[in-house]
């Protein structure tokens, strides 16, 4: 016993900061969530097709992925689900041509779960779904309904897969040392999460405002995120709130300061009163969103000193790190 | 472009490493930009040799001249590729490679395209546009005169036109695609197969305007080659790149490791491989006209490699060799320097599993094919070997102290002390 206590001092303290919240509160019951209601899509959209309940049912699931879709770690990497889940930005409209190849051949594909997960990623997940629920210039009929269910039960299946493995995988993220492979210090995990954390901010100050605030010159009020479902200001909010909630999950003390900044941004976001940011093209709209972007700065800013300073970690390399 | 990478920011000291510590970092930051001025020199070389072998294609068209060049364009890739480590984490590349690489390209902006194209698009309204049969259009409200294709018309009016990154209209792949044109093979075997015609003079000319597509291929060779002679110039003695760099040893430490994370993860690992075997479509190939997209990664992945150990092997076999980053980080914890150089053979083991199949006639096309699970495996290997490899670098960061990263788009490069004011 008089060994066994010795160790921690021989060791480097792991910054286990958090990382129980960052699982148990966190992760573990929104992806619970997002496996309960991608389900109802999925069992709704099988027999209703692109009615009423499985537009709601699709509102539901939607809100959910919001809450996690963030998390780019873990399961979602290991497996590769991230994708097939989510595949946005798509400025070469790969999944509207997918939708429509698909249709053309009425493709057999749609017949079987397990070898529509093979199709491109364009055309699977809540952005293909998108499409299929509320594009009417795509071919509407039993081919196209078919099409619909096979997509939403994709996303129950992958759903379903991230809620159970991520089971396991709390107990990789939660207890990092010398024997986790995959996080042999506390300061690797935390900075898994750290990452996770600053890129969903980044994403959302530059994908979901910045590629439809564009240029003033030429501001591209079309490439708004989730526009055919009028989604684009309810899911910058949305991200605002999950990843608020992932900072305090993963802080081991109060953050004021960066919690007022989310407070400021948060509250920005939901009184723009524009769903699809078509305000980007108007000069004192457009001013708004451009200030909610410095809000997201000014998180980022304040994380980086109040959060990461105390965790004595820095954010990582970020996976939409890419062109 | 914009800057897509995390920038280590240069204003933490790199507390970590000893004092007794044997490696200068001054030295380490000499050898990385001694490995870029060799790397982009070898470029600019073998672009000068592309060159001369457009000019000769255009001169006396023929099959052969038209081969000639297209070797001249593969050879041309193999420095360049490796100089990919470069862009993230210095600005002045960065800001100066989407001249030179950007991709992927809406092409018929720049030449006749098949019908299976399609026309314009919510995205582009240029996206067809055709410069090579059109002399005169209207670019964002703007008459533009390209009666004569010069480099300054390509650079100026039509790159990047109507701010949409896609109209490409210079650099590497612009060219590859005056030499091979579109690849209609879809994911079955084969790369673009333009005819030597389309250079051809008088009647044997194909697809029309041959002289206007000579133009706009000697113009937009021509440039490479002005843009290569440029970034040379900045990480030769004096030049900004390297005083940049020399200038703040923890800046320029972590715009090492920055560039080599960066590159691993986000842009290789995620935008040039996982997506495209994802999407299962060969328009997202890095070099789908000439299919020598395995190339392109495998060089990628090796410059990486080259940055870490600190050491290049030049087009003509001579090595630029110095102090390493790998020797510096093995000062301040010798397993972590292992284990990354551990990383970045494995990495090359599975990039080269994927590139001799490509090279024994399973063209990377072809692995992105929906349900060709070996060609997914022969991918993915590689693409998990990035993202491992990613990991390890962070380690290596932690391991320099180096603790405070920052994001794109936060102006860290140009402005490193922003985040703490």
């Amino acid at each position: 016993m008089r060994r066994l206590a010795l160790i921690p001092l021989l060791l480097p303290l792991p910054a286990l900061a958090g990382l129980d919240e960052v699982a148990t509160d966190h992760a573990l019951p929104r992806y619970e969530a997002l496996a309960q209601s991608t389900e109802t899509l999925a069992a709704t959209a099988a027999t209703d097709c692109r009615g009423e309940a499985t537009l709601a049912a699709y509102t539901a699931a939607f809100d959910d992925w919001m809450g996690v879709s963030h998390i780019q770690f873990g399961p979602i990497e290991d497996l590769n689900l991230s994708l097939a889940i989510a595949y946005w930005p798509d400025p070469k409209n790969r999944t509207g041509k997918a939708l429509r190849g698909l249709i053309a051949d009425a493709d057999p594909v749609v017949n079987e779960a397990e070898d529509y997960r093979d199709v491109s990623i364009a055309a699977q997940g809540f952005y293909a779904l998108e499409r299929l629920l509320y594009d009417d210039s795509l071919p509407q009929g039993d081919y196209t309904c078919a099409l619909t269910a096979a997509v939403a039960r994709g996303l129950a299946d992958t759903s379903a897969m991230l809620a159970t493995a991520w089971v396991d995988y709390a107990g990789t993220l939660t207890q990092p040392g010398p024997d986790n492979p995959v996080y042999p210090t506390g300061a690797d995990a935390t900075r898994k999460v750290y990452t996770a954390l600053l890129s969903g901010l980044e994403f959302t100050r530059d994908q979901r405002l910045g590629r439809p605030l564009g240029t003033f010159d030429r501001p591209r009020p079309n490439r708004a995120e989730a526009q055919l479902s009028g989604r684009s200001q309810r899911n910058v909010v949305l991200s605002l709130a999950a990843l608020e909630d992932l900072a305090l999950a993963l802080a081991d003390a109060p953050i004021p300061q960066s919690q007022a900044a989310f407070d400021r941004a948060r509250a920005r976001a939901a009184s723009l009163d524009d769903p699809v940011l078509a305000g980007v093209a108007d000069p004192m709209a457009r001013f708004r969103i451009e200030a909610l972007q410095q809000d997201l700065r000014d998180i980022q800013t304040e994380l980086a000193t109040e959060l990461g300073a105390a965790l004595g970690v820095s954010a990582g390399f970020n996976s939409m790190d890419g062109d | 472009m914009n800057l897509k990478s995390l920038a280590i920011l240069g204003t933490t000291a790199l507390t970590a490493i000893p004092a007794w510590a044997a490696t200068s970092k001054t030295d380490v930051l000499t050898t990385y930009a001694d490995i870029a001025h060799a790397g982009y020199e070898d470029s600019l070389t073998s672009a000068k040799a592309l060159q001369s072998a457009v000019d000769a294609l255009i001169a006396e068209p023929s099959a052969q001249a038209l081969q000639a060049a297209r070797q001249a364009w593969l050879e041309a890739r193999v420095p360049y590729q490796q100089t990919e480590v470069y862009r993230f984490g210095n600005a002045i590349v960065d800001d100066w490679e989407g001249k030179v690489n950007a991709w992927p390209l809406d092409e018929g902006l720049i030449d006749y395209v098949d019908p299976t194209y399609g026309g314009a698009t919510e995205e582009n309204e240029y996206a067809a546009l055709n410069v090579i049969a059109n002399p005169t259009f209207t670019l964002s409200g703007e008459e533009i005169d390209a009666t004569d294709i010069t480099p300054e018309l390509l650079e100026g009016a039509l790159h990047e036109a109507d701010e949409v990154e896609s109209n490409v209209a210079t650099g590497y792949h612009a060219v590859e695609f005056l030499l091979w044109g579109q690849d209609l093979n879809g994911t079955d075997y084969g790369a673009g197969n333009r005819p030597w015609t389309d250079y051809a003079t008088g009647d044997d000319c194909t697809n029309g305007n041959c002289d206007r597509r000579g133009d706009y291929l000697k113009a937009a060779t021509d440039l490479l080659v002005s843009d290569l002679e440029w970034m040379t110039a900045q990480w030769a003695e004096g030049g900004e790149a390297r005083s940049t760099v020399l200038s703040d040893e923890d800046a320029g430490i972590s715009a090492m490791l920055t560039g080599m994370g960066s590159l691993s993860y986000g842009e290789q690992a995620g935008e040039r491989m996982k997506l495209g075997v994802m999407l299962n479509d060969p328009e997202e190939e890095h070099d789908c006209f000439s299919d020598n997209t395995f190339n392109s990664h495998f060089y990628d992945a090796m410059g990486v490699r080259n940055v870490y150990l600190g050491s290049y092997t030049r087009i003509d076999g001579t090595v630029v060799s110095g102090a390493s980053l790998s020797e510096l980080v093995a000062e301040a914890d010798p397993a972590v320097d292992e284990e990354l150089k551990a990383k970045l053979d494995a990495t090359m083991i599975e990039m080269s599993e994927m590139k001799t199949a490509a090279e024994a006639g399973f063209s990377y096309d072809m692995m992105l094919a929906r349900g060709n699970d070996a060609g997914e495996a022969l991918i993915m290997g590689a693409v998990n070997a990035l993202v491992d490899q990613t990991a390890s670098i962070e380690r290596a960061v932690s391991a320099l102290g180096a603790n405070q990263i920052d994001f794109e788009g936060s102006d860290s490069l140009d402005n490193p002390d922003a985040v703490f004011q």
